[in-house]
C-alpha cells in the first residue's frame, strides 16, 4: 500500500482571512483507494483546505498536484473537472425534486430533453453503488431521511465519476444506525479505488473506516498516522497536543428533592404515555434516534410541542406551558440541537447574546443599565470559561464549541430550575466538548436539574446519572447510568423486538 | 441557587470591550460622507443657485420629510421586515385627516394628536397583519393601496384646504432660522438612536432582527417588538402628511409621489442590512440627506421626472448588489 502513488499531493499551502491564519503551510497526501481521516478541533483548518480542494476558496500559496499534475481548482466547477467532489455539512438536496433529479443536478446532462425513466435508467447504478437500489428514483426527495438523503447525495457525487471524493462531517447529523449506512457505503467506494477525504469529529468512525489520519492543529498538518494499531487515547493525545484528562466528569454522588415530575405525558411525538422523575443535581440523559420520542419529552416540558394529556409539575406548581416564552418564566431554560437556527444570534455581540433571555433583570424603566448588562454578561462568560476579551465580538465569528457554550450559558441570567439540552455537542470538537460535559456537571453538582436527549451514546453513558432509553414514541427502560451496559443501550434503541423484554427488565 | 452561585463568583471589572462597528457600516458612513461633500462642491460649482440659503432651506425641508419616514422604516428593516412600502399613501392620508380636521374647526392641537394616533393605528394595524404571519412587502402594498383608495375618496381627488393660518407655522416656520421639519428630523434621529442603543425595546428589535427564532426561544416577544415597530413608522408617516399640509395649506391625494422609493433609498445607500438585526437610524438619516441633495441637484440640472426616477432607482439596484457583494467577500 506504501507504494501506491498519491492522487493528490499538497504541499506548503496557506491561507489567511484577513489577521488570522487558517492554514499555515500543509502538507497533506492522499492515496489511491483509502479513506483518509481529517480531525481536528474546530479552526483548526480541516475545513479550509476541504474548501480549496473543492474550488470553493482560493490559497494564498502552495502547490495542488493531482495525478502527478499541477491542478488549477479556482471554482467549483474546475474542481469537479479535476476529479474532485465535495459533501458538505449541510445537506443540499432539493426536497420538492424527485431523487434521481436530485442526482443529476447541476451534472451535465448529454441530452437537453428527458423524461422521468431516462432519468431512472441513469441514476440506477449510482443509488446501488450507495446501497439505495430499494428506492424509486422518481420518490420525492424530501420523503427520504436524512440519512438517506446523505447517500444521495453521496450518489450525485458518484454520477460526477469523481476519483477523491471529499466529505466533510456527513454523519453530523446522523443517528448510530444511519451512521452505520453512511460508513459501510465510503468502505465499499473505497475498495472500487476511490480516494475519499473523510472530515469527522466522531473518533469511532476514524477507526471504523479510516486507513490513515491526518491531524490538523491551528493551521497545520501532521504526518498522517495508520489508523491500524492506533489507540483511543493515542488519537485523542495527538489531537489535542496534550493528554485528555478525562473526557466526563465525576457523577452525582447524592440528589436533592424531586425538581420535576411528569406523569402519564402525552405530546407529539410519544406513542404511549410517559413518566418520569428528575431531582435536583440529578442529570437525565434521553438516548434514541431521531424520532424515538426522546425530543419530543424534552419539547413539551419546553413548551415547543405543548402536550395534549398528562400533568408536569416542576417544584409542585403545575406546568402547562403554551409556548416558550411561558415555560421560560415558569423556569425552565431549553436549548435546542440546532443553535444556528434558534440557539444564538450571529451577528450580534456575545454580550447581548448572553442577556438576550434576561433582558427585564438588565433594564430599569426600560432602559439598558450597561454595569447590569456588562456584570451579568461577564458573570456568565466566567461560569462557562468563554474569553472575556471577545464579549465585544459578534457570535457568529466564535467556534462551534464556544457557540454552544454561548447558547448554554445565556440561559443561567434566568435561574431557571431546570435546563434542557437537545444535542448538547452537535459539532463540537473533543476539546469544548470535555468542557461542556464538566460545565453542565457543575451546573448539576450546584442544585440545577438537567435533561438531554443525545444521539451519542457514549455521550448518555458518560454524562447522565439516570438514562432512559427511548424507541418509537415509548420508553424502552429507565436506569442508573452505571447499570447499564452500552451494548444494551444500543439494543434498546434500535432493536424492535426487545421493547417488550426491555420492560420486562425495568 | 444559581444566583447564589453566580453571586460567588469574581465580580465584573470594567466594562466589556466594544465591538468595531462593521466594515460594513464603517464603508457606508465614508461612501455618504463623500457623496454628500461631492453633491455639494458639484451643485455649488455648476449651479450658482444651488449653495443660496433659499435653496439649502428648500433642501434640508425636502431631506427632513425623506429623513422622518427613513427612521421609522429603519426600525422596521432592522426588525427584521424589510420595508413598508406604504409610507407615501400612509402620509398622503394623515395630510387629508389632517386637513379635513382642520378645515372642520377642531382646532391645532386636537387635530394634530387626532392625526397622529390616526397615523399610529394605522401602522399598528400593519403592524398586526405581519406579527400574524403577513409578508411585510405584500402586507404593507396593500394596505399602501387600501390608504390611498379612501384618500382618494374621501377628497373626491380634489384640492382639501385647511381654510386657516393656524398651522402654517408647522410647515414653513424657522425657529431659530432652521425649519421645523429639520428640528423634528433631527431631534428624532437623536431619539431613535437613542432607544436602540439605549432602551429594552430597542434591544429586542436587533435581536428579533439578527434572527427571529433564536428571539422566540429566548421569550422576547416578537410579535410585540413589529406592531411597535409598524405603530412608530406610522407616526413618522403622520408628521410628514402633517408638515406638508401645513406647509402648502392643503392636502390633495398625489402628494409625496416618488416618496417611498426615495425613503427605501435612503435606508439602502445608509447601509442598513437587508436581513436585520444590525444598522442604526443615524444611517437611514444620512442615506436621506443624501437622497434630498441628490434629488435638488438633479431638479437643478432640470432633470426631467423620468430621469429623476431613472437615477434613484439604478441607485437603490446598485446599493442592493453592491451591499449583497460585500457581504459575500466578508463570510
Amino acid at each position: 500500500m506504501d507504494d501506491d502513488p498519491l492522487v493528490l499531493r499538497v504541499s506548503g499551502l496557506t491561507k489567511s482571512y484577513g489577521s488570522v491564519a487558517a492554514l499555515k503551510g500543509v502538507e497533506f497526501g492522499l492515496r489511491r483507494g483509502e479513506v483518509m481521516a481529517l480531525l481536528g478541533e474546530n479552526g483548526a483548518g480541516k475545513s479550509t483546505l476541504v474548501k480549496i480542494l473543492a474550488g470553493l476558496e482560493h490559497p494564498d500559496a502552495g502547490q495542488i498536484e493531482i495525478d502527478g499534475r499541477p491542478a488549477r481548482l479556482r471554482s467549483p466547477s474546475q474542481s469537479l473537472q479535476a476529479g474532485v467532489a465535495y459533501v458538505t455539512q449541510e445537506l443540499s438536496i432539493i426536497s420538492a425534486l424527485s431523487v434521481a433529479e436530485n442526482i443529476c443536478l447541476g451534472g451535465r446532462s448529454q441530452n437537453p430533453i428527458w423524461t422521468a425513466s431516462s432519468l431512472a435508467q441513469r441514476v440506477k447504478p449510482y443509488l446501488e453503488l450507495v446501497g439505495l437500489g430499494d428506492v424509486d428514483p422518481a420518490t420525492t426527495a424530501g420523503k427520504l431521511s436524512v440519512a438517506q438523503r446523505q447517500l444521495v447525495e453521496i450518489a450525485r457525487l458518484l454520477s460526477r465519476d469523481a476519483k477523491i471524493l471529499i466529505l466533510d462531517e456527513p454523519t453530523a447529523a446522523l443517528s448510530d444506525v444511519e451512521i452505520g449506512k453512511v460508513t459501510s457505503v465510503v468502505t465499499k467506494l473505497a475498495k472500487e479505488g476511490r480516494s475519499i477525504i473523510y472530515v469527522t469529529h466522531r473518533l469511532g468512525e476514524v477507526f471504523e473506516i479510516g486507513d490513515r489520519v491526518t491531524i490538523f492543529r491551528n493551521g497545520v498538518s501532521f504526518e498522517p498516522i495508520a489508523v491500524k494499531g492506533l489507540s483511543v487515547d493515542t488519537l485523542i493525545e495527538r489531537l489535542l497536543g496534550r493528554r485528555l484528562e478525562q473526557m466526563f466528569p465525576a457523577r452525582a454522588s447524592k440528589f436533592g428533592e424531586v425538581v420535576l415530575s411528569i406523569h402519564d405525558l402525552v405530546a407529539p411525538g410519544l406513542s404511549h404515555p410517559v413518566s418520569l422523575e428528575l431531582r435536583a443535581g440529578e442529570i437525565l440523559g434521553l438516548a434514541g434516534q431521531l424520532g424515538s420520542g426522546a425530543n419530543a419529552i424534552v419539547r413539551a416540558v419546553a413548551g415547543v410541542a405543548p402536550p395534549t394529556a398528562g400533568s408536569i409539575r416542576l417544584r409542585g406548581q403545575r406546568l402547562n406551558p403554551r409556548d416558550m416564552r411561558d415555560a421560560i418564566r415558569s423556569g425552565v431554560a431549553y436549548c435546542s440541537d440546532d443553535r444556528k437556527r434558534d440557539g444564538i444570534f450571529a451577528v450580534r455581540k456575545l454580550t447581548e447574546n448572553l442577556t438576550a433571555p434576561s433582558i427585564d433583570k438588565i433594564t430599569v424603566a426600560g432602559l439598558i443599565n450597561r454595569r447590569r448588562e456588562s456584570e451579568m454578561s461577564r458573570r456568565l462568560a466566567e461560569f462557562f470559561e468563554i474569553n472575556l476579551s471577545r464579549l465585544g465580538s459578534q457570535a457568529g465569528k466564535l467556534s462551534g464549541g464556544n457557540q454552544q457554550k454561548v447558547a448554554l450559558g445565556k440561559w443561567l441570567g434566568i435561574e431557571p430550575s431546570i435546563l434542557l439540552v437537545e444535542e448538547p455537542t452537535r459539532g463540537v470538537d473533543v476539546g469544548a466538548r470535555a468542557e461542556i460535559y464538566r460545565h453542565l456537571r457543575k451546573l448539576a453538582d450546584q442544585g440545577l436539574a438537567i435533561i438531554f436527549a443525545s444521539s451519542d451514546n457514549q455521550e448518555v453513558l458518560g454524562l447522565a446519572d439516570t438514562v432512559a432509553t427511548f424507541f418509537r414514541g415509548q420508553i424502552v427502560r429507565v436506569s442508573p447510568a452505571t447499570q447499564m451496559e452500552h451494548s444494551s443501550l444500543l439494543r434498546d434503541v434500535t432493536h424492535p423486538e426487545n421493547l417488550a423484554a426491555g420492560r420486562e427488565a425495568a | 441557587m444559581i444566583a447564589g452561585l453566580l453571586g460567588r463568583l469574581a465580580p465584573a471589572g470594567g466594562p466589556a470591550t466594544e465591538a468595531q462597528a462593521p466594515a460594513r457600516r464603517r464603508l457606508a458612513f465614508l461612501f455618504m460622507g463623500i457623496g454628500i461633500v461631492a453633491l455639494l462642491v458639484i451643485g455649488g460649482l455648476t449651479t450658482p443657485s444651488f449653495l443660496t440659503l433659499e435653496n439649502l432651506l428648500v433642501v434640508i425641508r425636502a431631506a427632513s420629510i425623506t429623513g422622518i419616514i427613513a427612521i421609522g422604516m429603519s426600525y422596521i428593516t432592522i426588525s427584521g421586515n424589510l420595508f413598508a412600502l406604504s409610507a407615501e399613501e400612509l402620509a398622503i392620508l394623515a395630510a387629508c385627516v389632517f386637513a379635513f380636521l382642520m378645515r372642520d374647526d377642531y382646532g391645532l392641537a386636537v387635530s394634530l394628536i387626532a392625526t397622529l394616533i390616526f397615523a399610529a393605528g394605522s401602522g399598528a394595524i400593519q403592524g398586526g397583519v405581519i406579527s400574524l404571519g403577513g409578508d411585510p412587502i405584500i402586507t404593507t402594498l396593500a394596505f399602501g393601496a387600501l390608504f390611498r383608495g379612501i384618500a382618494s375618496l374621501v377628497s373626491d381627488n380634489k384640492n382639501i384646504l385647511l381654510g386657516t393660518k393656524a398651522a402654517e407655522w408647522l410647515g414653513t416656520g424657522r425657529p431659530l432660522g432652521v425649519p421645523t421639519q429639520s428640528w423634528a428630523f433631527v431631534i428624532l434621529t437623536l431619539v431613535a438612536w437613542f432607544v436602540l442603543q439605549r432602551t429594552r425595546f430597542g434591544r429586542q428589535l436587533l435581536l428579533i432582527g439578527a434572527n427571529r427564532p433564536a428571539a422566540r426561544a429566548s421569550g422576547l416577544r416578537v410579535g410585540q417588538a413589529s406592531i411597535v415597530a409598524m405603530t412608530l413608522f406610522g407616526v413618522c408617516c403622520g408628521m410628514a402628511g402633517i408638515s406638508a399640509a401645513a406647509q402648502f395649506g392643503l392636502a390633495v391625494a398625489n402628494l409625496f409621489s416618488g416618496l417611498t422609493i426615495d425613503v427605501v433609498a435612503a435606508v439602502l445607500v445608509g447601509g442598513i442590512p437587508l436581513k436585520g438585526g444590525q444598522g442604526s437610524p443615524v444611517q437611514a438619516a444620512l442615506g436621506a440627506v443624501f437622497i434630498a441633495l441628490l434629488q435638488n441637484f438633479m431638479l437643478l440640472h432640470s432633470f426631467t421626472t423620468g430621469w429623476r426616477m431613472f437615477v434613484i432607482g439604478s441607485l437603490v439596484a446598485l446599493a442592493t448588489i453592491g451591499f449583497h457583494l460585500l457581504q459575500k467577500r466578508q463570510a
